[in-house]
């Protein structure tokens, strides 16, 4: 018995019953196609939350200032800790799992455009931090040291902020009042999109002003000299965001003559840190073994229907064996129309699903979704390993389907099955 | 001249839960190569029981039956189906073919499990057709087929493998008197070409017409007659 008529035998099977068939092979196909869909679905959810959180500045390491904790000080005398331009400095001279450091200022203000006026968080800026930030240009210029070297007063506009404020009638080059003072806008930013994670509002709506020209203008009230709230650091390899935290630690608790275990001192935070605690990867196994159990569920409806069709078929297996057929052609033969149509099953889920997500994950359908909603909507990613681990659960789901049809099939007495009563 | 089918002293008793049935009871019988014999005998009287272990379908409880120079009782289930395959061809009442293949694969069947080429096969299968008056008819479904094409298929399957025995159970014991004669004729020639043909039946026509008749009773052999020269 070749393995062309045993697959002969699978279709003329299906094609004996075709109800029985589509409702078995339903299962089957159901399940390949949602193995794959959910696990390029997984991929497509973590790539939208990978870049919605890094939208806030990708790698980004955040540093305030605090205080020396009752460890290390008695509680009455808890100091006020505060970072200076040096301590900027000494980071970029010395730290190594870092590439960029700069500070950032910020302060909710009003600001103004002929008769329309907004409240708008701006910042202080370096043109480490802009980097840092990693936001393009849109039209006119970016800030430039020179800029900070002479306190200029310029300011470019997240894109949002440019469209609320400016309008129509506004552009680069128009002057507008922050806080009351008259600042001249050079640039417009390109559009970031949604953030999952932001400190303040939203970089779309924000304002920036050089760092030096905000920290003139808007000092802190309560400390004498030029303070920096908040620095900014890029990390050079994500995944060793913790070597990074300590080196930064180690320098500015030195710097601070504070103790460098003293966390409080120098507290961190990490965007990627909160994304990596995340459950993402237990939800896209769970959701991935989810339509597993379907396709297994769909081997279970081959097996019966297998057993089914032994039970039905006993009186050929007879006339097989009395041809001469050995009882592992029997075997054989089962065996291969049970895999045969598991195969056909899984090959059609195997198209389903990659044209289905194919399909979802096409630019057509992605147009279709309005702006404001497009950036958390997660776009599907077909990568080759699904539809090997799709087809490896279909093997597997095959072999457990075809075992026991296949030896009961062997196990048929051909006199017994052969008796004209 | 040596026997091909010799059986001592076989036994086959069926447990059936409850009770046990002694379906044969001490047959002795010797066949030898080349002839005809017909084996009667009312229903229940152990005939296709008996030709089931002649035709390896079922191993005897106890006793020996050596075919070819073979022991079968003590064959295991590979060399019992090589038996089958290479030296018995099987004719049943109710046909048995299979209804999903045409008539010519049906007759390919056997040649299907002894590892013919494709194109010998359906030589093969042609020829057996031939042989039985059934070449135009090859390519149609058993369901299209009248009863005696039905069962003259059958036999070109039996005879496929060119077996050295042809064993029928009841081969007209479906067909109206006109289509039963025209098997007989069949087995006739066969048994005219040179092959040992062994027919299980209670038709007295049948058994009026082959030099050799078997009679069997409640599981023993009752008279064994030849007729003619």
């Amino acid at each position: 018995m070749s393995l062309w008529e045993s697959f002969r035998h699978a279709i003329r099977l299906l094609a004996s019953q075709p109800l029985r068939s589509v409702l078995t092979l339903f299962g089957l196909v159901w399940g390949t196609a949602a193995v794959i869909f959910l696990m390029s679905w997984g991929a497509g959810l973590n790539q939208m939350l990978d870049i919605s959180f890094n939208r806030i500045g990708k790698n980004l390491l955040m540093v305030f200032p605090g205080r020396v904790s009752e460890d290390y000080s008695p509680a009455f005398d808890r100091r006020f800790l505060f970072y200076e331009r040096d301590d900027v400095d000494d980071l970029r001279s010395r730290a190594h799992e870092i590439d960029l450091v700069a500070g950032e200022t910020q302060k909710w203000m009003a600001s103004a455009f002929g008769s329309r006026a907004l409240s708008v968080d701006t910042r202080g800026v370096e043109p480490e931090g802009i980097r840092i930030r990693g936001v393009g240009i849109e039209s006119g210029r970016s800030l430039r040291r020179a800029d900070l070297d002479h306190r200029r007063r310029v300011a470019i506009l997240g894109n949002t902020a440019r469209e609320l404020l400016l309008g129509s009638r506004g552009s680069v080059g128009s002057w507008i009042r922050l806080d009351g003072t008259p600042f001249r806008v050079v640039g417009v930013l390109e559009r970031v999109g949604t953030q999952l994670s932001r400190d303040g509002d939203e970089i779309d709506r924000q304002i920036w002003v050089p760092l030096t020209t905000h920290m003139g203008l808007w000092p802190n009230p309560f400390v004498a000299e030029e303070f920096l709230p908040k620095l900014l650091i890029r990390v050079r390899d994500r995944h060793r965001f913790a070597e990074a935290k300590a080196e930064v630690r180690s320098i500015l608790s030195e710097r601070l003559r504070v103790s460098p275990s003293d966390e409080e001192a120098t507290p961190m935070f990490g965007v990627n840190e909160i994304l990596d605690e995340l459950p993402i990867g237990e939800q896209n196994t769970v959701s991935v073994l989810i339509a597993a159990m379907t396709l297994v569920i769909g081997g279970v409806g081959v097996l019966s229907m297998m057993l089914d069709s032994v039970r039905e078929r006993r009186a050929e297996i007879g006339i097989r064996l009395a041809v001469g057929a050995r009882r592992r052609d029997i075997l054989g033969q089962f065996f291969i129309e049970t895999v045969a149509i598991v195969g056909l099953g899984g090959l059609l889920g195997v198209l389903i699903g990659v044209g289905g997500t194919l399909l979802l994950g096409s630019d057509v359908l992605r147009d279709a979704i309005p702006s404001a909603q497009r950036d958390l909507v997660p776009l599907p990613i077909l990568e080759p390993h699904m539809i090997a681990t799709a087809v490896g659960i279909m093997c597997f789901v095959a072999l457990a389907a075809a075992i026991v049809p296949a030896w009961r099939a062997s196990r048929v007495d051909p006199a017994e099955t052969l008796r004209w009563e | 001249m040596k026997a091909l089918i010799s059986l001592e002293d076989v036994h086959k008793r069926y447990d059936t839960g409850r009770t046990e049935v002694h379906a044969l009871r001490g047959i002795d019988l010797r066949i030898d190569a080349g002839e005809w014999v017909v084996i009667m005998g009312p229903s229940g009287s152990g005939k296709t029981t008996l030709l089931e272990i002649l035709g390896c379908l079922s191993q005897p409880t106890s006793g020996a039956y050596h075919f070819s120079g073979v022991s079968v009782e003590s064959a295991g289930s590979n060399e019992l189906a090589a038996l089958r395959g290479e030296c018995i061809g099987f004719v049943f009442q109710a046909f048995n073919l299979l209804p999903r293949l045409t008539l010519i694969e049906n007759v390919e069947l056997p040649l299907l499990y002894r590892r013919v080429s494709r194109n010998e096969r359906r030589e093969r299968a042609r020829e057996a057709l031939e042989r039985v008056g059934l070449d135009h008819r090859a390519h149609h479904l058993p369901s299209a087929a009248s009863g005696g094409e039905r069962q003259r298929a059958a036999i070109a399957r039996a005879l496929v493998n060119r077996p050295s025995v042809l064993l029928a159970d009841e081969p007209t014991g479906n067909l109206d008197t006109a289509r039963g004669q025209e098997i007989l004729a069949i087995l006739q020639s066969i048994h005219e070409s040179g092959a040992t043909v062994v027919t299980v039946t209670h038709d007295p026509l049948i058994g009026g017409q082959s030099p050799r008749t078997v009679s069997i009773l409640d599981g023993a052999i009752e008279s064994d007659e030849r007729s003619g020269p």
